[in-house]
């Protein structure tokens, strides 16, 4: 996805989403965690962005 | 005239029974593999066969329990493009002739018991994508060969003993987009070369023995999604290029990093999960990361960091999960905080804060966990507090906190651990805390608590620790106690309770740490049950209590 180029190209943004989700609306940046491998319990998972439309996830 | 020839479907029969022979416990599963009985292998159970040439062309034997090792006879199955073999209790080595199958696209043996080296066969696949060995026992290197197959994705070797550097050439590829090298004994240092990787959007190193520092150009990094190098030993600082970044994951956590948080990471308004915890990192939290208005989670725990909490981090609008514990903090908790709808976990534990709770903190609906334990916290117990219905664990302990214990602290229903010890907390035990229903733990002690034990602590059917110790607390010791089924530990020492040891306490069957001295107890202590196992010392300085023990009213010895 296309950061934030502010600031000589200096940090980031969420992914806007637009029309990523084929024809589907409305198309809204979530996180979504990532399961890097066995569970480990009580620990959190890393995290993407992902655009969601109902149940469906398209990459930004 | 029809001449028969031995054509490569029968070769392939062939070597599936072979490898069933060398799989153990295929008995159930792999029953229909019978070439006696059934020589159409194509029809066997997880065999998939080309609809023309009748070769096979995938094999799935994924989480049938299988045990044994795989038979070097998969290298027969020449035209496979998929084997999928995870989930099973395979040991042995990975074969050398698995890189005979040069159609293979997809091979997945994770979650096996693999050890051996990683074939360096497996560099002849010219057409494999997939490459998933995770959660073995493989040791040796990643084979540098691994770098001549042109269209590897994904590769996720995690959770072996993958030992030596990874090899810099790997990170010469561009259509590699999982990199998943986590829970290894990998060593060297990150190379700058790791930018190179132009697709890549998961990158995991975490849990090796990395040193070094973060490269200066990570900042080149821009197809990453997922930056995880936590729990290494990287040393130096956090470099000022992270900020050209466009990871949602930053996880540096558990490493050595020195130097101040940069105030570029502010900027890097699409990271949903920065951790920076468990580091040596000094200096104050950047106002500026108020500005992380996306972000879900934020673990800044386990450094040196000093100065105040920044008040911006109220505008961290999704923020659920803020850990700011062990370390050095000071001035107050800011108000804006209450601002935080979607936190979940508040952990600001051992640090040097002072002044009261605001009570805007009420206003974190969806709180769940808070943690002020360790610091120099004082006043009381906000009344909000009893609006935080969804608070599980409150931990107020080793502060200075005063005044009476609220009542409606018995309304949040859903408490798992109430720790108020440590504090200068005085007059009753409320009531409606026995209205607990679900809590485990009840730490009351070291404060200025009088009046008696509630005789509705007898309702608290969950309850596994009761510490009021080192109080001030009268009455006797209800009788009602001896209807907790799950109590382990009772501890009521130093305190003012009189009365006898009611029979009934013999009845809490769980109970191993029992510790009533040093009150002013009388009577005999109830010889039976569970009572025979507690130690004098459980006993000690209560005067006038009888018991089998040197100094005792009753002793040394008391007749059976």
């Amino acid at each position: 996805f296309t950061g934030n180029k502010r600031f000589g190209g200096l940090g980031s943004s969420p992914p806007t989403c637009r029309s990523k989700c084929e024809k589907c609306q409305p198309c809204k940046p979530v996180h979504v965690p990532i399961q890097p491998g066995m569970s480990i319990p009580l620990e959190y998972y890393p995290e993407a962005w992902r655009c969601k439309c109902g149940d469906k996830l398209f990459m930004p | 005239m029809l001449c028969r020839v031995v054509s490569p479907m029968i070769n392939e029969g062939k070597a599936l029974m072979e490898m069933k022979a060398s799989f153990s416990n295929v008995a159930n599963m792999l029953l229909d593999w019978d070439d006696v009985h059934n020589s159409d292998f194509c029809s066997w159970r997880g065999v998939l066969c080309d609809n023309l040439s009748l070769s096979v062309v995938s094999l799935n034997l994924s989480n049938l329990n299988l045990g044994g090792e795989i038979s070097s006879a998969l290298g027969d199955l020449r035209s496979l493009q998929s084997v999928d073999l995870q989930g099973n209790k395979l040991g042995g080595q990975i074969p050398d002739e698995l890189g005979n199958c040069a159609s293979l696209a997809y091979v997945d043996f994770s979650n096996n018991c693999l050890f051996g080296d990683i074939p360096f066969s497996i560099s002849k696949l010219k057409q494999l994508e997939f490459l998933n060995l995770k959660n073995n026992q493989l040791t040796g290197p990643i084979p540098a060969t691994l770098t001549q197959i042109p269209s590897l994705k994904t590769l996720d070797l995690a959770t072996n003993q993958l030992t030596g550097e990874i090899p810099r050439l790997l990170y010469w590829n561009e259509v590699l987009q999982y990199l998943g090298l986590r829970g290894n004994m990998l060593t060297g240092t990150l190379s700058p070369d790791m930018c190179q990787l132009t697709g890549l959007w998961y990158f995991d190193v975490r849990g090796n023995n990395l040193t070094g520092t973060i490269p200066d150009n990570i900042g080149n990094c821009t197809s990453y999604e997922i930056l995880d190098v936590s729990y290494n030993q990287i040393t130096g600082v956090i470099p000022y290029n992270i900020g050209f970044l466009q990871v949602a994951t930053l996880s540096l956590q558990g490493n050595r990093l020195t130097g101040r948080i940069p105030e570029v990471i502010g900027l890097m308004q699409a990271l949903a999960v920065l951790d920076l915890s468990d580091n040596e990192l000094v200096g104050p939290i950047p106002p500026i990361l108020g500005n992380l208005s996306f972000t879900g989670k934020l673990y800044l725990h386990g450094n040196k960091l000093t100065g105040p909490i920044p008040p911006e981090l109220g505008n961290m609008s999704r923020l659920s999960y803020l850990q700011l514990n062990d370390n050095e903090l000071v001035g107050t908790i800011p108000p804006e905080l209450g601002k935080l709808e979607q936190l979940f976990e508040l952990n600001l534990a051992n640090n040097h804060l002072v002044g009261p709770i605001p009570s805007n903190i009420s206003s974190c609906a969806a709180l769940n966990q808070f943690n002020v334990h360790g610091n120099l916290l004082n006043g009381s117990i906000p009344l909000g507090f009893r609006n935080l219905g969804s608070l599980t664990y409150l931990n107020l302990s080793s502060n200075s906190f005063k005044g009476k214990i609220p009542a409606e602290l018995g309304h949040i229903i859903n408490l798992d651990t109430l720790d108020l010890s440590g504090n200068s907390f005085s007059g009753p035990i409320p009531l409606t805390l026995g209205d607990l229903e679900h809590l485990l733990i009840l730490n009351l002690s070291r404060n200025y608590l009088n009046g008696p034990l509630p005789a509705e602590f007898g309702n608290l059917r969950s309850i596994q620790i009761i510490d009021v110790s080192f109080n001030f607390l009268s009455g006797v010791i209800p009788t009602e106690l001896g209807l907790l089924q799950n109590i382990n530990s009772l501890l009521l020492n130093n305190n003012k309770i009189h009365g006898k040891i009611p029979d009934q306490l013999t009845n809490c069957f769980s109970l191993v740490n029992l510790n009533i001295s040093f009150n002013n107890l009388s009577g005999t202590i109830p010889p039976m049950k569970n009572f025979s196992h507690f130690a004098p010392a459980s006993f000690f300085g209560n005067p006038f209590l009888c018991g089998d023990w040197v100094g005792s009213i009753c002793g040394p010895s008391l007749p059976k």
